[in-house]
């Protein structure tokens, strides 16, 4: 009988809970401990962009698209077509929608 | 069963394991390369190194619980009695890096402000990013074996996958995200950052159990699962 990971921590959960105790603990002695450093203030590094056939892209947009291309390919070869093409459309969101939104705003600095 | 194994039978029952295995080291070789020029070595472990360390527990866990299992990888790290493939942990660095980065890409464009609703944002963007690459990638796998579901499971599936695994894809890199981001804005020294990116894996380890327990026993309640 298979068993939810929820499940198989508590049946062990004399592994799990020194584990946890001691890098809860950690995190509070880390947290509380006074600062040595100087404080460096967080400072927002904008998102990167690459450049493909004239095209300027931000580099992670494309790391997404690569992938998509290959899962969906390696989907053709598997002759698994319907979940490819549904898979392939839903996953085909985050990058339509990203697409048009950098389109939209770089309309809006060109106007 | 000793930390490290090494398998003989690559590719054993599997289809197609050779390019999906090549696509995630690729791209997972790019990133922490592209992360290192752009952030430096320490802020890289804080990206690559936690998530690394949840998803090798998490995963290991839940092939000894006997939910699922990976068959013709070639090196299986285990930790709590389940043997999990190296390039499965990798691949869970990737998704976090990546999706987390998206969501800061998406956000960007529509709430400038930096604040805790923002990491917010963030985080909800790269579940849900997370969940729509996952809805591709997981029937994928299942059908050519890269990972084989345990017979029994009940439940809604897609495509063979239990809806139970999309939920905790978006659990773990919702919550992983917020961790990641509340550390790297955090104004403590580098050195700092990448000892409570790893000693905080056992509060936001704690706070995905309880939450993905509470889903879990929702859905039990409602016969989904």
């Amino acid at each position: 009988m298979e068993k939810t990971i929820v499940q198989f921590i508590l049946e062990n959960i004399w592994v799990f809970l020194p584990l946890g105790a001691t890098g809860i603990l950690a995190t509070l002695v880390l947290f509380f401990l006074p600062r040595h450093a100087a404080p460096s203030k967080y400072k927002e590094v904008q998102p990167d962009y690459i450049t493909i056939f004239n095209r300027r892209m931000n580099a992670y947009v494309v790391v997404y698209l690569i992938i998509w291309i290959m899962i969906i390919l390696i989907g053709l070869l598997s002759d698994f077509l319907i979940p490819t093409i549904i898979g392939g459309i839903i996953a085909a969101v985050p990058l339509i929608i990203l697409i048009l939104l950098e389109y939209k705003t770089n309309k809006s600095k060109v106007s | 069963m000793s930390f490290i194994e090494i398998n003989q039978n690559f590719g054993e029952n599997t289809q197609l394991l050779a390019p999906f295995i090549a696509v995630i080291a690729i791209v997972w070789v790019f990133l922490v390369y592209y992360s290192y020029k752009k952030h430096g070595a320490k802020r890289t472990i804080v990206y690559f190194l936690p998530i690394i360390i949840a998803t090798l527990l998490i995963e290991s866990a839940g092939v000894a619980g006997g939910r699922y299992y990976y068959s013709g990888y070639i090196i299986y790290l285990s930790v709590v009695g389940g043997a999990v493939p190296l390039i499965i942990v990798l691949a869970w660095s990737v998704n976090l890096f990546l999706f987390m980065n998206l969501g800061k890409y998406f956000v960007s464009k529509l709430y400038q402000k930096q604040n805790y609703l923002q990491i917010l944002f963030i985080s909800l963007a790269a579940g849900i990013f997370g969940v729509c690459l996952d809805l591709l990638e997981d029937p994928l796998a299942h059908h050519n074996n890269w990972w084989i579901w345990g017979t029994t499971l009940k439940g809604i599936k897609f495509f063979g996958v239990p809806i139970l695994n999309f939920i905790g894809w978006f659990v773990l890199i919702f919550f992983m995200s917020i961790a990641t981001l509340l550390i790297e804005r955090s104004r403590f020294s580098e050195n700092r950052k990448v000892l409570l990116s790893i000693s905080s894996l056992a509060i936001t380890g704690s706070i995905i159990f309880l939450v993905h327990a509470l889903i879990v026993k929702l859905f039990e309640f409602m016969n989904l699962a």
